[in-house]
């Protein structure tokens, strides 16, 4: 027989439950770590989904498109063909990553309504973007991490500055996390936030460069190339590992560094309204 | 019975709550209502009535476009009222990708508990449920009964003082209803406030020291049963409700 049956309460005391206000900052934001450490906890539960098929798919860019076709293809700014692409294929992985997981992960919290739980507590709007958008995050550093240890006894990528590259992948990932978690806030169906993924950022990182350097494309082709988002991330990332850019890294960082914080204000917007999020 | 004369402070207050959807419908229009703190407190109506707005607006689930609401005197939009409110909603909106013992726990983080405190209300919660022998099994895997469980578990997971449940026994088998009602019957002894919505009106009979009756948006009538009954002049609460509906429609 359950207690429910048999009488017992173990009911709430009449004084609220002790709810962290002061203290430790690990205890003034139990509820970000409890959201965050909740999405995490989906990414590694669906692991064969989330962390393994991305992995496969670069890595086999990686062999058929590196060292399978590599050989044929001549050195691009002095950079073996099958090392150059490894850099575009780690960013388009995490992006893909960031996006998708937090656009899944908060279009289908809203879709069976989960997300009430949330927006109910007592936690900052602020709190909730974040813990949200950390799940994305997680996903793509743990594939970026995986791609680079697989990547390294095939191809020695080196890393050429890590302060770059630490820098590039950290605002590529407040950039395409965010996006994820505004889609999904946004998407009023599973083909809203599929349609981003296919029809943006897939063709996007594909005409970026991450399988050759904008600087051979005639014009205007380079010209319209610069106009693509990504086409800056991809390069980035590229001058942390391998020290060559089409363009100026720091232009590269400038414009990142815009998006990202056009991607937080948008989404700290979302959340601190409640727009979309509430009827 | 904790007697709400006690607290003058009342558990939800509502003062001229108004909250229009983007379409255009009206689905409250300037409602008053105050819930003594301790009551054991009904709200019936039809579907469309507002019941379910009134509650998304109380726990900041909807953007009001007028009026204010106050928990145990708090604006409802800050933490100092939220960690007040448990929600138990008509739809059971769980977490899929989570187990039991993992939707309990992140709920207690989501509210601020320590980790450790959360570990022990969330045994407690799945022992008074009867949900221990399924604390690793996913919410896909329970079946309706223990997943309405798992809501009302989740809602006082907390220890809300004021605890509201929309229509938490749609659905459920009869000895699991009374179950419930037994439950939340001791809860209100034990000094928790509680708003029912519920289209059984024997539930809110047997159990709502008071009961308003709402309809399009605006309140009709609030009262005892028996005040209820004698307000209108008949014998039954079905009655009553029959004929309330009626002079608003």
């Amino acid at each position: 027989m359950s207690a429910l049956e048999s009488g017992s309460t173990n009911a709430p005391a009449p004084a609220p439950a002790p709810i962290a206000t002061g203290g430790s900052l690990a205890e003034r934001h139990r509820g970000l770590i409890a959201l965050a450490g909740r999405e995490v906890n989906r990414v590694l539960k669906l692991w064969q989904q989330t962390i393994a098929a991305p992995i496969v798919s670069s890595f086999l860019f990686i062999l058929v498109f590196g060292l399978s076709l590599g050989s044929r293809i001549r050195a691009i700014e002095g950079v073996d063909y099958d090392v150059f692409i490894v850099p575009g294929l780690v960013t388009m992985a995490m992006v893909q990553a960031a996006y998708s997981n937090n656009s899944s992960s908060v279009f289908q919290a809203r879709f069976d309504r989960y997300i009430n739980d949330v927006l109910a507590s007592p936690m900052k709007s602020w709190e909730i973007n974040l813990g949200l958008s950390l799940g994305g995050a997680v996903r793509a550093i743990l594939i970026a991490v995986a791609l680079v240890l697989l990547a390294l006894p095939v191809t020695s990528v080196p890393v050429h500055d890590p302060f770059v590259l630490l820098l590039a992948v950290a605002l590529s990932l407040v950039i395409f996390s965010s996006l994820g978690v505004i889609v999904g806030v946004y998407a009023q169906s599973w083909d809203h936030a599929s349609f981003v993924q296919n029809i943006v950022i897939v063709p996007l990182s594909f005409l970026g460069g991450t399988f050759y350097s904008v600087d051979t494309l005639p014009s205007p082709w380079q010209e319209i190339s610069h106009v693509n988002p990504l086409f800056f991330v991809i390069n980035a990332v590229r001058y942390g590992f391998l020290g060559v850019s089409d363009v100026s890294v720091w232009l590269s960082l400038g414009v990142m560094a815009a998006l990202a914080a056009v991607m937080i204000a948008w989404s700290s917007w979302l959340f601190s309204t409640g727009r979309k999020l509430k009827a | 019975m904790m007697p709400h004369a006690t607290n003058p402070v009342p558990a939800l207050e509502l003062r001229g709550l108004t909250k229009r959807y983007d379409d255009g419908f009206l689905a409250l229009d300037g409602f008053d209502m105050t819930v003594p703190a301790g009551e054991f407190f009904g709200l019936l109506g039809p579907n469309g009535a507002g019941k379910t707005t009134l509650i998304s607006a109380v726990c900041n689930l909807i953007r009001t476009t007028g009026g204010e609401i106050r928990i145990f005197g708090h604006d409802h939009r800050v933490a100092d009222a939220r960690k007040l409110i448990g929600l138990a909603e008509q739809d059971i909106n769980l977490d899929r990708f989570v187990d039991v013992e993992e939707t309990l726990l992140y709920h207690g983080g989501y509210y601020g508990m320590a980790r450790a405190h959360a570990k022990r209300r969330a045994r407690e919660m799945m022992e008074i449920f009867d949900l221990s022998a399924k604390a690793q099994t996913r919410v896909p895997k329970l079946s309706g009964g223990m997943r309405r469980r798992l809501l009302i578990a989740r809602a006082l997971m907390h220890e809300p003082r004021l605890l509201i449940l929309d229509e938490p026994t749609a659905g459920v088998d009869f000895e699991l209803r009374l179950d419930l009602w037994q439950y939340i019957r001791r809860l209100h002894g034990e000094g928790t406030t509680v708003l029912l919505t519920t289209h059984y009106l024997e539930e809110a009979e047997e159990l709502c020291n008071e009961i308003a009756l709402i309809r399009g948006g605006r309140l009709l009538a609030r009262d005892s049963a028996d005040g209820l009954r004698e307000q209108y002049g008949v014998a039954t609460l079905a009655d009553v409700y029959v004929k309330a509906m009626a002079a608003a429609a």
